[in-house]
């Protein structure tokens, strides 16, 4: 059994045990299936294993738990999307993801119940998700693309962001930071464009 | 920058958020069984709170870029 870790279409083999499955003009970088639970370090040494493939070659990253039974299997289902694949690839090239949250740093202050009204509580409410809305249309200035997961008064947001214009788009996020004291943004990254993969699936 | 126990666990859960939500869906078997994904996300949940925790303290920088 193998294990599916990215799609390229930069043919160059990686780092043994890694191992580049030609699928047309695609290339599936296979390993070895790992085996046992799922724990937070088998996540993070899987994330190792897509960055540093993301390092010397645009990715697609593929969903994690991806194992085929051989690079025949792993060819076949690769190539049967070949064209769909190399849409998204293209999408992506260059760029990588940057992850973002942004909630209130107090957000049972304004409860109701705790103090004012009904009409204070809609109204702090409105405001929260006003300035929400601003941090999520001041950063996708600085991106490619973006993908918004949850909205309202929490940001769970993806954004696509050229490889060469990370730091901008971080010093971006803690100017946004200054802006917004009344609100936490958390940002990490770079990560391989997991939510950018497949076109109109955002994850 | 060091990095923070709280910064650890807010990328822990944008890590999961990736590779268990996101990348190319590839039709073959996914080893990653119902019961993990709940154990996975239990374990996200617990994190979770500990991050609320955190910010509470003010414990979170404002800008983690944590990887």
């Amino acid at each position: 059994m193998i294990e599916l870790y990215a799609i390229s279409d930069d043919p160059a083999p990686p780092d043994p045990p890694l191992r580049a499955v030609p699928c047309g003009r695609l290339t599936a970088l296979c390993g070895p299936a790992s085996e046992g639970a799922v724990t937070a370090e088998t996540l993070w040494r899987h994330e190792e294993i897509v960055e540093g493939l993301m390092e010397t070659r645009n990715v697609l990253p593929v969903r994690f738990g991806t194992v085929l039974e051989d690079e025949r299997a792993a060819a076949r289902a690769v190539s049967g999307r070949d064209a769909q694949l190399t849409a998204s690839l293209d999408r992506v090239r260059g760029a990588v993801e940057l992850a973002v949250r942004a909630q209130p740093r107090e957000p049972s202050r304004d409860a109701p119940g705790r103090w004012g009204t009904g009409r204070d509580y809609i109204a702090a409410k409105r405001r929260r998700t006003a300035e929400i809305r601003m941090v999520r249309e001041s950063l996708a200035t600085a991106a490619r693309d973006s993908v918004v997961q949850t909205e309202s008064e929490h940001l769970r947001a993806a954004y696509l962001v050229d490889r060469d214009a990370v730091d901008d788009f971080a010093r971006l996020v803690r100017r946004v930071q200054r802006a917004h004291p009344g609100l936490d943004v958390l940002c990490t990254g770079p990560w391989p464009p997991y939510s950018f993969a497949e076109a109109g699936e955002p994850a | 920058m060091t990095t923070t126990i709280a910064e650890q666990e807010v990328a822990l859960v944008d890590l999961v958020d990736r590779l268990l939500g996101g990348g190319v869906v590839i039709a073959g078997d996914i080893t990653l069984s119902v019961a993990d994904v709940d154990l996975v996300y239990v374990g996200l949940r617990a994190l979770v709170s500990s991050v609320a925790t955190a910010e509470e303290k003010n414990a979170l920088p404002a800008m983690g870029s944590a990887l």
